[in-house]
Parts: structure tokens; sequence; C-alpha cells
């Protein structure tokens, strides 16, 4: 694989908040067009990797980050980085639904409003094509002012993802988005990520091992801060090269 | 050691706890209802439309309140507006910009410290910063500069609250949608801070309108001669008034009358701040 075909790439990154790293030199390189599996039980540095991605771990933990991300080859990490742009290529989605308070269309036009889309009827054409690409569409197109909140969790989440598709991003970052939905729910999700795999980079932090080997393309197996296997997600599933992962991946700890 | 038998069985303590909790927010009510009576009965029937639409005449044995009243609202106004982009401002930069430490218990120990500080104390301040000091004279100027002192650590502590309890995920949403810092407390964590934040600015007008002490040496005590058209002429507050009229001996009726217009006020402005918030609460979440 070619480095050019990487959406996003992490190089001996290691990541703290002060005590012991959480994250400890981990080389990730996440392909261009796939859905790339996190795994590993708690406490193993999936969301510390996932909300540094996305530099939420330095405005708003205040992580120490070592190493280097490079998002299609460019660093990331550096201070001259504009980091709301950044953020509108790599959007994320928070593993309980979070709705802003308002309408739907305010969730849905929030992040291109910033973003400078003043006209309504462009707003009004980006809210509709990502609750479309989220499948939300048909459930919510006549109630587009209605309250987020009144949405059920499941449609609340798909409704984040949908404000997280308005921005057109070329990499999502998932944290566990189906932890909290029931199963109809959570293929309606994955549905959506399948259909849209050639023109996103999907990372998938899921605690859900049947998940990551039902839509995932490649798996990495973390554990304790550090990258234990990463691999295409039947080899991965069916011959790991670690004893660790199969242990993990039967139950066995975690 | 035998386990002491106690003199009632649970069930019967579950009925008197009832009962004494009952009882005390009875009380509780039932002194406000007093209170309320009481004042509204000897006031009332004395508040007319002329009452409210004439100057005092003769000191406030004759006439009415129109120039007091106006001279209390805009000492009070001047007061909010002064005191809320203060008390907000720091609330903000406490809950958003610094993280728990020394520093920001160090601010919040002092907010405490000025709530706790009498108000007739602030009304010496007042005076001697205010009136003299900066040449305001009795004025409305220096009663609502000090009423806004004295409103400050309200505001601060329950704007801090309310920021506080605006959940952490909308702040990571507005941050992972392209906002910047500044953009997310304005556009998602303010709106949604709002209804405490108004709870608070209600609370603190509510002390302030009928603020005694700290206005008497600031805005003055003596009868506004017309109502007031700059900042920097003095007045009489409400409470001032009722003060003099019943101290020295003026006209009991028109005391009542204007405490009962105190009163009023009072309500007046919560009835109409909470309506507004709960419109607003509707509209936005």
């Amino acid at each position: 694989m070619s480095l050019a075909s990487a959406a996003l790439e992490a190089r001996r990154l290691t990541i703290g908040y002060g005590g012991a790293p959480v994250v400890r030199g981990v080389d990730l390189m996440i392909p261009r067009g796939s859905i790339y599996a996190l795994i590993g039980p708690a406490a193993s540095g999936k969301t510390s990797l996932l909300r540094t991605f996305n530099l939420l771990a330095l405005d708003v933990d205040r992580a120490r980050v070592e190493g280097e991300v490079l998002v299609a080859g460019e660093p990331i990490l550096g201070r001259d980085v504009d980091r709301a742009r950044h953020r509108r290529r790599v959007g994320m989605v928070f593993a309980t639904p979070q709705p802003l308070p308002g309408s739907i269309a305010h969730n849905l036009t929030f992040g291109p409003r910033l973003a400078g889309v003043r006209a309504r009827s462009e707003l009004a054409a980006i809210a509709e094509s990502s609750l479309r690409l989220a499948q939300l569409w048909d459930e919510v197109k006549d109630r587009l002012e209605a309250p987020a909140r009144a949405l059920s969790g499941g449609q609340q989440q798909r409704l984040c993802l949908a404000r997280t598709l308005a921005l057109d991003p070329e990499i999502i970052l998932l944290d566990e988005p189906c932890s909290g939905l029931d199963p109809i729910a959570t293929l309606k999700i994955e549905d959506a990520m399948r259909s849209l795999r050639e023109r996103i980079t999907w990372v998938l932090v899921t605690n859900n091992t049947k998940q990551a080997a039902r839509v995932s393309d490649r798996t990495a197996f973390l554990l304790s801060g550090e990258l234990v296997e990463a691999g295409p997600t039947d080899q991965l599933f069916t011959r790991p090269s670690d004893r660790r992962t199969g242990d993990y991946l039967e139950g066995r700890f975690g | 050691m035998t386990p002491r038998r106690s003199l009632l069985s649970p069930r019967r303590a579950q009925t008197v706890a009832r009962v004494v909790l009952w009882t005390l927010t009875l009380t509780a009510l039932a002194i406000l209802g007093f209170i309320l009576a009481f004042v509204l009965g000897h006031g009332l029937p004395r508040v007319g439309l002329a009452f409210l639409l004439e100057a005092p005449v003769d000191g406030g044995r004759a006439g009415g309140v129109a120039t007091i009243v106006v001279g209390t609202l805009e000492v009070t106004a001047l007061g909010l507006v002064t005191a809320t982009p203060l008390g907000l401002g720091t609330a903000v930069y406490l809950v958003e910009y610094t993280r728990e430490g020394r520093f920001t218990r160090l601010i919040r120990f002092g907010a405490d410290c000025l709530a706790g500080v009498p108000s007739i104390i602030f009304g010496l301040f007042g005076f001697v910063l205010f009136v003299l000091t900066l040449g305001f004279g009795w004025s409305i100027l220096a009663g609502g500069l000090t009423l806004a002192f004295m409103m400050l650590p309200t505001i601060i502590r329950t704007s801090e609250e309310a920021l506080r309890a605006v959940p952490a995920g909308y702040r990571d949403v507005a941050l992972s949608l392209g906002a910047s810092k500044w953009q997310s407390i304005r556009k998602v964590v303010l709106p949604a801070a709002l209804p405490g934040v108004v709870t608070g600015l209600v609370l603190s007008l509510g002390r302030a309108i009928g603020e005694t002490a700290a206005v008497i040496f600031t805005a003055g005590s003596s009868l506004p001669r017309r109502i007031p058209r700059t900042v920097f002429e003095g007045t009489r507050t409400l409470s001032v008034h009722f003060y003099q009229l019943a101290r020295e001996g003026i006209s009991a009726d028109n005391a009542y009358a204007t405490a009962a217009v105190l009163v009023l006020a009072i309500s007046l402005i919560n009835v109409t701040a909470y309506a507004a918030m709960n419109r607003f609460i509707r509209r936005f979440a």
C-alpha cells in the first residue's frame, strides 16, 4: 500500500494526560476509503486516539501528545494547523447521541453556517442530502423544524451522523456510536457507513467485536495503550498473529 | 449490648416526619403570605392610577410616587446593565477558560466574601468612591454602580452554576463541527445556560430594587423635583421613600401604599422574567 492511499496515519503516537501515557508509540495506517475498526478492552486508549485525530484531546482534554498524525500526508499536530478546518475534514460522532438544543434543521446547518454557508437554499440542500446519506430523511422530512430532542435515540444518533456528513468530511471518527442503540438502529448506521465507504474513510471505535467483524475492512487491536496487531479484519478475527488478540476475541479477558 | 428499642416504630416515625416537615413548609409559606397580605392589605387600597402617575407633594404627605418609581427603575436598571456583563464575563472566564485551581478558588472566595458584605458597607464605599472621589454627587449613576457591585457576587455564582450545568458534550460537538472555542461558547453554551443565568439576574434584581442602605448614601434621599432625565441627577428609591415616610411619621398611609407598589413591582418583574424565560426555553430546546 503506497503512502498516498493513507487517509490517516499515526506515527509513534504517544498520548498522556500528565501521568503515565495512555497511548504508547502507536503506529497506524488507515487506508483511504475503508472502514477501520479499533477494538480493545476499556482503558486501551481507543478513545484517546480518536480524540487526538480530531484534536479535541489537545483543545479540551489538555492531552500531551508526541509523535505524528498525518491526514492525507499532512501533519496535523502542529500549532500552525487551522483546527476548525481540520475538524471539518475529520468529523466525529460521539458515543451518546448529542443533538444540540434546537431543531433538526438547526443541528444540520450548524456546521455549514460556521463554515460560511449563508444561502437558505444551499443550507436546505445540505440538510436534505446529509439526512438522506444518514438514512434519516424519510423519517423526519416533514418535521425539520421540530426539536431534535424529540427524536428517538437511534434517530438522534443518525442525526448526529448527518450533522457530521453535512460538512462533507474526508474522514469520520465514530466513538462507539452504537453503544446505546438497539440492533435495528445499529444496522442503519452500519448501512450508511458501508454505502459511503467510497468517499469517506471511517474509523470506528467499538467495544462490540461482532460489529467490527461485521462492518470493518481492517481492524486494529489495542491493549493498555499499545497496538497489539492490525490487519485485514477477517485475518485478524480468524488467524490472529498475537495470542492476546485471540484471547480478547474469545472473551478471555477485557 | 442489646439494641436500644426505638420509641417509635419506623412507620410511626415516618408519619411524624411527614407531619413535622409539612408544618415547617406551611410555616414558611404562612410568613410569606402574612407579609404580602399585611403590606398589600394596608397599601393597595390607596394605590390607584393617580398615585402611580403623580409626583409626591409636600414631602410625600400627598401626591403619588411617579418620580420615585422612575428613579428606582433607573438606578436598578443601571445596576443590572453594569453588573451583568461583569458577572457573566467573570463566570464564563472561570468555567470555560481556567482550570479548577488556586486562582479560581480565590476568585470564588472573593465573590462569596463580597456577597456577605452588609449593604450599608456597600453604601459607604459607593459614597466615598462615586459620590465624593469621582464627584458624581448623589446621583442615579452612583447609586446604580453601587448596586452593581452588590449584585455582582450573585450574578457570578448563579451564572457559573448555569454554565457548569451545560453538558460537556455540547462543547465537544460544537468544536467537532468546526466552531472555535468562542463560537462554541457564544452559539451553544451561553444559549443553553441562559435560563439559569436569567434566574440569577432576576434574583439579584429583586434584591437590588428593594435595597435601601446602599442607595440612601449614593443615590440620595431627597425627593426628586421631576422625573430624572440624566444619570447625574439624584433620586429617592421606593424603599428609601418608604423608610422616610414611615420613620419621619410623614404619612403612614402613603408609606404602606409605597410598600405595596414596591412589592408589586418585584412580583411583576419575577413573573415577567420567568414567563419570558419559559417561552425562550420552549422555542430553543
